[in-house]
């Protein structure tokens, strides 16, 4: 309970705060900047540009409305989108023609998770994914060079299947 | 009856059936199988949503991720160390009228804490805080002049307009001379004040003025008009207008609202 006369910065206000989402949360807002922005140098400075809109902006979080990693997402999508910007603005590019599509960004968004989803499986499960839909191979032929059943093979990708469920409802995803 | 060992041998088919691997006697065994088992119908839906995510994967992106280099978290813990002290440091001075101290006597010191506790301002030779005001969503401009004998000392605070944006800063006198004071380059993160001096005395300075590219900010000196901001303006034409002798007024393009 905030205190009148005390500071009226909420969740994410301490440094602390910060560290601790910063632990839990910087690995996965690296990789999906890296992903969008396609540049290292840009993605730490995106990933920075977060944290501090983050702690500036701590007392909105509110818990329960969303998590953490979403709000952080949230954040970061703005600040790509702002980046984005910046570099549209340059010479040469019309005025109005700058303004970044959204649409890919989105799409981006959701690819990073799909992958960072499938990072997160057994080597077992996404290789017979990868094999089977990625690379459309038949089943039989999978099961051969694995040395395993055709069925083992159906059923990895089944398990494979509901893991993935479980690591995007983790990652705060909803049908 | 079905028992509890057959529903899960064709569970198993599930995965292979919801990315439409499965043909035959199998998909139709399974399919027979649905009709009259609604857990596995449940299954099968859990599934497909996964199932439809899955084109959007890029599956040479499936390695390890990167990793953000490990002095990233020292920085940004430093970067919000600075804005923390910062705005501190901002709270002091505009509780203290924005005075220097320095190294005055102490017999000084009591005069000016006696001025303001009884409403003085600080006078003309404090230092002043300007605000600039009307400004667009997400920018945050404002600065601090002190006053010296070699002219003016400008503490100058951007935030929220591009990264690597160059700023420059001038001074306006009572006739609308410039004087320049100096630029710098605004980077996101860096939250620390940009320091300038500009060669015009405080006491006649009338404005501060700030050009950030396309646009271009200012802020009276000394009385509480809101700023202007001259949008679309190209700094080169504007710098060439601004070096003219003309009155204090800038043509106004547009003013955002």
């Amino acid at each position: 309970m905030i205190q009148p006369g005390t500071s009226t910065r909420g969740a994410l206000s301490r440094e602390r705060d910060v560290r601790e989402a910063y632990a839990a949360h910087s690995g996965e807002l690296y990789g999906f900047a890296v992903r969008s922005l396609g540049d290292s140098g840009l993605a730490e400075e995106a990933v920075q540009e977060t944290f501090v809109r983050a702690w500036r902006a701590g007392e909105r979080f509110d818990p329960r409305i969303g998590s953490l990693r979403t709000w952080l997402f949230a954040i970061l999508r703005n600040v790509v989108i702002d980046l984005g910007r910046a570099r549209a603005v340059r010479p040469g590019v019309a005025d109005g023609g700058a303004e970044p599509a959204v649409e890919p960004l989105d799409e981006a968004l959701q690819a990073w998770q799909m992958e960072e989803a499938m990072r997160r499986l057994g080597e077992d499960h996404r290789r017979v994914l990868v094999e089977t839909y990625y690379r459309g191979r038949p089943y039989a032929e999978v099961a051969a060079e694995l040395g395993v059943p055709e069925g083992t093979v159906k059923s990895r990708v089944y398990y494979g299947l509901r893991a993935l469920r479980v690591a995007l409802e983790e990652m705060g995803y909803e049908d | 009856m079905k028992t509890r060992n057959e529903c899960r041998e064709w569970r198993e088919l599930l995965g292979a059936h919801a990315l439409g691997h499965l043909e035959g006697d199998e998909r139709a065994g399974l399919e027979a199988h649905l009709e009259g088992c609604a857990v596995c119908r449940e299954e099968l839906a859990a599934l497909a949503p996964v199932a439809r995510m899955l084109p959007h994967a890029d599956p040479s992106r499936f390695g390890p991720a990167p990793q953000p280099p490990p002095e990233l978290g020292q920085r940004i813990a430093a970067t919000i160390a600075s804005e923390e002290e910062r705005t501190q440091q901002r709270q002091r001075r505009r509780l203290f009228g924005g005075l220097a101290f320095g190294t005055a006597a102490a017999a000084a010191v009591a005069a000016v804490l006696l001025l303001f506790v009884f409403g003085g301002d600080g006078g003309e030779d404090a230092a002043q805080q300007v605000r600039f005001a009307n400004l667009p969503e997400g920018i945050s401009i404002d600065a601090t002049l002190e006053p010296h004998a070699y002219g003016t000392e400008i503490h100058m605070y951007v935030h929220g307009v591009p990264s690597g944006t160059l700023c420059k800063v001038w001074l306006r006198g009572p006739k609308g001379g410039s004087y320049p004071a100096g630029t710098f380059r605004y980077r996101w993160g860096d939250d620390s004040d940009a320091v300038l001096s500009s060669a015009l005395d405080l006491s006649r300075t009338r404005a501060v003025v700030v050009n950030t590219g396309k646009r271009t900010f200012i802020a009276p000196v000394g009385s509480p008009v809101a700023a202007l901001d001259i949008a679309k303006r190209g700094g080169k034409r504007l710098t060439s207008s601004l070096t003219d002798q003309q009155s204090y007024s800038v043509p106004v393009i547009s003013r955002r609202r």
